[in-house]
């Protein structure tokens, strides 16, 4: 059978001037481009990113050293001296609260990095081999942890590990994994089944490589928007904690803070609790912007620009 | 070395289904000389992709198995052979084009990294050498400005280039054997074309046997040497691709051969149709399984399975082939 010729030589580098302005944007630079123009979404990130320097700034010893000394005179107005005034120890509790910062930092951090590695790698595996016994352990294992009152299991680790400073994370992280296991289980089921898979089986891929080097990273925008859930709800399950007194063991938090402050506010001084709750309140809500966004930006579907 | 490369014989292959066991693939025979091609015909749940994925050593597990027969590829078995021994062989020694070129690539990676993967993987290149090995191949298979295209993703391209991309991600190791299932039937027609005389042009090159696995007749007419009919998981007819097109001998070729569009002296007052319709797996006749739609069946094709059986040119199960003189009804 004869073909018609088809010029793939000179005239080709004239056809392929529009696709070359795109040629660049890759995935991730087209839902860069997608959030850039979601006001929110920046906004959100730029009040993540100060709290971030913030923290980082305590990290570093920068500011923030002062949250425990006990200088100032018991229950000061606010000052230049004490911008929020001071504790009934005469602590300034606008250092205590930047102090804070870093510890919500930190364990936001530790459970949302800890918890989608595991969940990622758990939901990976009971995907990829979904309905085998292994797959069945898994979704035991979530099921039990699933079942058991968060502030029950949180007090029984505390009380395990008696006192710990890293009890409150186990736990967190103990129980925040599942639901992106769960999450990213339903996807690689839905992956596994798509031929660019029996592709890769195909070549000669072995199926560990498979999934760590094909299935997982077309999971990755799950993974992102399920670790910035987690970022937000460990740092408020560490208020609640704290203020339980199961969280927080060395240092303060705004979780202790709020705690201090409940017999304060029926004697009428208001500033601990106001600075606790307005910098936690600003962090989630910047953040919950940015979750969103990002969640928006990363979805596929929405792929327009 | 034999000039036979791949052996195929009385290969079965069942699947294990909530309605119990279904024969997918039922004691198919063929082979397939060095450099030769290979069409592979017949309609949607025949057993054609069966059959390849069989001979990868990848039908979908736990629930397909193979239950019979020998597959002899360069003088190796490979029915039974470890998986890790298996891996070897797919990607370097024979590999597969697949039918929907969007699936079949993975939409995070640059299609120049999944080509170099398999050249990394097989041929232990380094990651420069592999690029460069990968732009060659993009090359060769008709990708204008390879070292352009090679970092874009497979959503950029056309469905024609994603195709041509899994040609060479196929063909970057020179395997001995391609298998190619449906590879254009989701092109448009002028792109089939183009992506079919690609694959003929570089089968010559490389000196590849390919087994091409379609619906369509007019692709096997353009392209194989020979060709088999599969009806019901059974191959029904093997034959030169010329004989099979000038004589055919199975009532079932017969009628797909019929059913063709082509250009006509009269108008049809109607299409012409196989009627009835392809049986249940689960349901199979138990003489010969075309005999239900068939015009020209009698009481034995009821009762005994026809083997396939040697009549001048071709291979053909059928009690009553066409095209026979002494068969008194001549068609």
């Amino acid at each position: 059978m004869s073909l018609p010729e088809i010029d793939l030589g000179a005239g080709a580098d004239a056809r392929l001037e529009p696709a070359d302005r795109l040629r660049r944007r890759s995935p991730w630079s087209r839902a860069a481009g997608r959030f850039s123009t979601d006001r929110a979404a920046v906004t959100g990130l730029v009040v993540v990113t100060v709290f971030f320097v913030v923290a980082l700034g305590v990290w570093l010893g920068w500011w923030g050293g002062n949250w425990a000394e006990t200088g100032g005179g018991q229950w000061q107005s606010p000052s230049a001296e004490n911008w929020l005034g001071t504790t009934i120890l005469g602590q300034d509790i606008f250092a205590r609260a930047v102090y804070s910062t870093r510890t919500a930092f930190e364990i936001g951090l530790v459970v949302a990095i800890s918890s989608t590695l595991l969940g990622g790698l758990f939901g990976a595996i009971s995907g990829y081999f979904a309905h085998s016994p292994v797959d069945a352990a898994i979704l035991w294992l979530k099921g039990v942890l699933d079942s058991i009152p968060f502030y029950l299991f949180v007090a029984a680790v505390a009380f395990a590990l008696d006192g710990q400073p890293f009890a409150m994370h186990i736990a967190m992280i103990a129980t925040f994994w599942t639901t992106t296991a769960r999450l990213v289980r339903g996807e690689v089921i839905k992956l596994k089944r798509l031929e660019f898979v029996e592709a890769a089986r195909s070549v000669g891929l072995a199926t560990p490589r498979i999934i760590a080097r094909h299935i997982v990273p077309n999971t990755f925008h799950i993974l992102l928007v399920q670790a910035t859930i987690v970022f937000v709800a460990a740092i408020k399950s560490e208020v609640i904690l704290s203020f339980l007194g199961l969280g927080v063991q060395d240092g303060v938090s705004w979780g202790l803070m709020i705690a201090e402050s409940t017999t304060e506010v029926i004697a009428g001084r208001y500033w601990n609790f106001i600075a606790a709750s307005s910098f936690m309140f600003v962090l989630v809500m910047g953040f919950n912007l940015f979750a969103d966004g990002l969640q928006d930006a990363l979805d596929p579907k929405r792929a327009g620009r | 070395m034999s000039e036979r490369l791949l052996e195929v014989e009385d290969l079965s292959v069942e699947f294990a289904t909530e309605g119990g066991v279904i024969r997918a693939v039922e004691e198919v025979s063929f082979g397939i000389d060095r450099g030769a091609t290979l069409g592979i015909v017949g309609e949607s749940g025949c057993g054609k992709s069966v059959t390849s994925l069989a001979l990868m050593g990848l039908l979908p597990r736990p629930a397909g198995r193979v239950v019979g027969g020998s597959v002899r590829f360069d003088g190796a078995e490979l029915i039974g052979l470890d998986e890790s021994r298996l891996r070897k062989l797919r990607g370097s020694e024979i590999s597969m084009v697949f039918q929907e070129p969007l699936t079949a690539l993975n939409p995070v990676y640059t299609i120049g990294r999944q080509i170099a993967e398999v050249a990394r993987r097989h041929l232990g290149l380094s990651r420069s050498r592999a690029r460069e090995r990968a732009i060659e191949m993009l090359a060769r298979v008709g990708i204008p400005l390879p070292d352009r295209r090679i970092d874009e993703y497979p959503h950029e391209l056309s469905g024609g280039m994603r195709q041509r991309a899994m040609i060479a991600m196929a063909l970057v190791c020179r395997p001995k054997l391609l298998i190619a299932d449906e590879p254009t039937t989701a092109l448009d027609v002028t792109t089939q074309a183009q992506v079919l005389e690609q694959i003929v042009t570089l089968q010559r090159e490389f000196g590849t046997a390919v087994i091409l696995i379609t619906h369509d007749l007019g692709v096997v007419a353009e392209t194989c040497r020979d060709a088999l009919v599969m009806y019901c998981g059974e191959i029904v007819e093997r034959a030169a691709t010329e004989h099979l097109f000038n004589t055919p001998r199975h009532r079932y070729t017969q009628r797909l051969l019929e059913a063709m569009p082509r250009i006509r002296s009269r108008p049809l007052t109607s299409l012409p149709v196989i009627p009835g319709s392809v049986p249940e797996p689960d349901r199979l006749p138990s003489g010969c399984r075309f005999a239900p739609r068939c015009a020209h069946s009698g009481s034995r094709c009821e009762l005994e399975r026809p083997r396939l059986q040697r009549l001048e040119d071709s291979d053909v199960a059928c009690f009553y082939p066409a095209n026979v003189e002494a068969d008194g009804a001549a068609t």
